[in-house]
């Protein structure tokens, strides 16, 4: 099983999340994933990117890994806790869970942790 | 204006179009139809805004109307069409601080997507790849994927201020579903932050919403159902979701513990 690896490090701004749903779509692309798929991952990107960047951004920056594993892409962040951290609410919770296949978020101190995964449909 | 050819034989070629699908006949409608986008696009003229560019709204949205027109439900199609073109029309303006920011290439492409993604769809009976949508562009993956950015209600842009209803989606068949909407909605726990938010949202949103997070279904199989476009269902949803964030945390619910 073939695996390659992108990694993204951008300042914690609203505005540099956007690299980090182009990558998430272009990777996505590249393996396959139809338009749906794709527009189902930028919501997640965006959704767990908020928890570190916050709706106005703060200092510091973000990390995200991309791995293409085989048919699936597996994304990891992490960074420390943005001011809406706290808030990751049921409605978060429900959003991811019906669009990716598998995703797990941890805090230790401050800092947060997001993984997700999604398998490509085959159709 | 020049009015439009004989009912009788528009009416004919909507219920083929329906029943068939075929995109000649559609180019046909539109086409007969075309004085009518023009005419409206002229309203809108002298407000800052090229008239070739209103002229190509008008007729994206015309070709939208006739995409989703159903000929049973007893409407004329300029009834139909003419609060979707307006709309159209109307939300261009709405997004002219978008139109600063971003290239116009990347606008007429996104302007295009929604049409290209619902024909292709429509012809694959799937949601269609990257490079299908690209290669129907004539425009290359990268920009497919930018297009895809640049219409988007994320949180880092400014939202546009929510409509109490917007013009020219079909009226919501989902009246009847309602039943179907609320069995759901009592199947979540009472004290969920999440139910007590869907119960605020205009029947629409949440219908959407559910229909998404609940059920399951695809952006393109809720837009089938309700009767707009998937563009359309995917800029309601972020919004809709921002919203439904920005709330819960105005209403300074205690958080759960992170996992």
């Amino acid at each position: 099983m073939s695996s390659e690896e992108v990694r993204l490090a951008v300042p914690a701004l609203p505005e540099y999340v956007r690299l980090a749903r182009l990558t998430a779509a272009g990777l996505a692309s590249r393996l396959g994933f139809s338009f749906d798929e794709v527009e189902d991952l930028r919501i997640a990107v965006d959704e767990l990117c908020y928890l570190l960047v916050g709706p106005d951004g703060r200092e510091g920056s973000i990390t995200l890994t991309y791995a293409m594993e085989g048919d699936s892409l597996v994304i990891v962040g992490h960074g420390a806790a943005g001011p809406r951290a706290a808030e990751f609410a049921d409605l978060s919770e429900q959003i991811l869970a019906a669009i990716v296949d598998e995703y797990e978020v941890t805090r230790a101190d401050d800092v947060i942790t997001f993984r997700m995964v999604r398998h490509q449909q085959r159709q | 204006m020049r009015p439009p050819p004989e009912r009788e034989a528009l009416q004919h070629l909507f219920a083929e179009y329906r029943r068939s699908g075929d995109a000649s006949v559609r180019d046909r409608l539109v086409e007969a139809h075309l004085g009518l986008a023009e005419y409206l696009a002229r309203r809108f003229d002298r407000r800052g805004e090229p008239l070739d560019d209103l002229v190509q709204v008008a007729s994206l949205a015309l070709i939208k109307a006739v995409e989703r027109f159903d000929p049973d439900r007893g409407l004329e199609f300029s009834t139909f069409a003419v609060p979707t073109i307006v709309g159209e029309l109307k939300r261009h303006f709405r997004d002219k601080s978008w139109a600063v920011r971003v290239p116009r290439r990347l606008q007429e492409l996104h302007l295009r997507l929604g049409t290209v993604v619902a024909e292709l769809t429509h012809e694959l009976g799937r949601s269609p790849t990257i490079p299908e949508i690209a290669d129907r562009l004539d425009a290359s993956t990268e920009d497919v994927l930018e297009a895809m950015e640049a219409g988007r209600a994320y949180r880092s842009s400014s939202l546009d201020a929510p409509v109490a209803a917007e013009e020219g989606d079909a009226t919501m068949p989902l009246s009847s579903k309602m039943g179907e909407v609320d069995l759901n909605l009592s199947n979540v726990d009472e004290r969920s932050q999440l139910a007590s938010l869907l119960r605020d949202l205009p029947e629409r949103e949440r219908t959407i919403l559910v229909l998404r997070f609940f059920d399951g279904l695809t952006q393109s199989q809720i837009a089938d159902r309700v009767g707009i476009s998937q563009m359309h269902v995917s800029r309601l949803l972020a919004r809709t979701l921002q919203q439904l964030r920005e709330k819960a945390i105005a209403a300074g619910e205690p958080p759960p513990e992170l996992r």
